[in-house]
């Protein structure tokens, strides 16, 4: 069973490598060890959404019965999306749970998850806050994705009122990450944003 | 007042995480509850195909329900053994890729005429845009290890068994069986399109209940797999107050048989020269 798992990695990886996606730089694969089992991904925010310019790392681990049980893949950048947990970096997306098939490949599962970028699935939700923001302040959902972006993704767009309203925190003592992460829970406000923290 | 709506609103996020990590810890019951029942029903069932076997074994699964008993002794009239597949969501493709391959193993036309069947059900996947990449993996696979099984004389029934119980290899069968059967579905949406429940489209149906492993088959897997293949395959179809056979396509000889109970498939031979070797076909 490894070994056919070993060996259609070796094969998937081999055309991702020269994949087109690969050469315009969508898409990248690594491997982390010489059994096939860890890889690492990367794929580049799509264009037109708040993930522009951002480049998002993933981990990658393939089972001892793939291909016919899906790759377990989260994200290891930090995101700001409705199927993205913000704090583990768990993924929801269809195909890689129940509708995972065997003809599928790891280049199929890259190009899924930007595609997820491009279209959040907001009702079927793994980060239930974020999901909440996404569907009743559309706006502040997309500066807070661009900011996160900005930070954790080297992503070219800054947010400077976001930025500011995080070193307001940081001033009063509180952790970098753990202010943004309760001023983008709080819509930025920064009132509810230290009760929260308090809390 | 302005404090009170703070604390409600913060309140209220507090419940929203924590529901977010409810339905994460819910993912995760119900991964670790999926593979606790497929470790069990691995452990109760050793063969993902087993060794031929009496139908008299089938009064152990029903000792308390003496209805059943009739229904095998009406099965026992046709039937002379079987074999049982591994009850884990492909047991009908499992069972299917068996019996063919034993079937055409000792018939040169049906096995050529099933290998060309394969061939353009695999082509029509790559016209309508399947990745070849591991579609072609799958098709060579099969072809080469049906090759191996129907070259010469055909294999010794040993090896079959050997095959389908090999669990990587198996359900390398399993996945292009599953294929082939979206194939015939997608070929053929404007009538199946007719048979499926709870689906907008053929396609979404294929995606979430063909091509997925461990996904149950049922009257349009049956179909579908049968049409794409030319494969004339008949059912005996146990159920509690009666019994009824099908027959795909309903005018054909069949050269397969399975048992359907609910839920599950296994393998039948009939009785006329029912030694494992040698099914009447």
């Amino acid at each position: 069973m490894a070994n056919i798992a070993a060996q259609r990695i070796q094969r998937e990886f081999r055309e991702v490598i020269k994949s087109e996606e690969v050469a315009k730089c969508h898409i990248k694969l690594e491997l982390k060890n010489d059994e096939y089992t860890e890889l690492k991904g990367e794929i580049a925010g799509p264009p037109d959404t708040p993930y522009d310019g951002g480049v998002f790392q993933l981990d990658i681990i393939i089972p001892e019965t793939y291909p016919f049980n899906p790759p377990k893949v989260k994200f290891i950048t930090k995101i700001w999306h409705p199927n993205i947990s913000s704090v583990t970096g768990a993924i929801c997306l269809d195909i890689l749970k129940d509708q995972w098939a065997a003809a599928m490949t790891l280049r199929t599962v890259l190009l899924s998850l930007q595609a997820l970028l491009s279209a959040a699935e907001p009702d079927d939700p793994q980060d239930a806050v974020v999901a909440r923001q996404y569907k009743e302040q559309q706006s502040v959902f997309r500066q807070t994705a661009k900011h996160w972006t900005y930070i954790y993704a080297k992503g070219p767009h800054r947010e400077a009122e976001l930025e500011a309203k995080v070193s307001q925190l940081r001033g009063m003592g509180f952790e970098e990450h753990k202010a943004r992460v309760a001023l983008s829970t709080c819509d930025w406000n920064i009132q509810r944003a230290t009760d929260h923290l308090i809390s | 007042m302005e404090g009170d709506k703070t604390l409600a609103t913060s309140a209220s996020t507090k419940a929203v995480e924590e529901e977010s990590l409810a339905a994460l810890n819910m993912d995760e019951a119900i991964l670790s509850q999926r593979r606790g029942i497929e470790e069990q029903i691995a452990s109760e069932q050793q063969y993902l195909v087993s060794s031929t076997r009496e139908l008299s074994e089938l009064e152990r699964d029903y000792q308390h329900h003496g209805e059943f008993s009739a229904r095998i002794q009406e099965l026992k009239l046709i039937y002379g053994c079987l074999r049982r597949t591994r009850a884990d969501g492909n047991c009908f493709y499992r069972a299917f890729g068996f019996s063919v391959f034993e079937a055409l193993r000792k018939n040169k036309a049906a096995y050529q005429a099933f290998r060309k069947s394969i061939t353009e059900a695999k082509e029509y996947l790559v016209i309508i845009g399947y990745p070849t990449f591991t579609l072609e993996d799958f098709y060579e696979n099969f072809i080469e290890e049906l090759d191996k099984v129907c070259d010469g004389e055909g294999c010794p029934i040993s090896q079959l068994e050997e095959l389908f119980n090999d669990k990587g290899m198996s359900n390398y069968l399993v996945v292009f069986l599953r294929l082939i059967t979206s194939s015939q579905l997608q070929k053929e949406q404007d009538f199946f399109i007719n048979f499926i429940d709870g689906y907008s489209t053929v396609k979404e149906f294929c995606s979430q209940e063909i091509e997925p492993m461990d996904k149950e088959s049922d009257h349009v897997q049956m179909n579908a797999l049968t049409s794409a293949t030319g494969v004339c395959m008949r059912v005996f179809c146990m159920e509690r107050g009666q019994y009824s056979t099908v027959t795909f396509p309903s005018d054909g000889k069949p050269i397969i048989h399975l048992l359907y109970r609910p839920g599950h498939f296994d393998i039948l031979y009939p009785s006329a020269d029912a030694t494992a070797d040698s099914p009447t076909l």
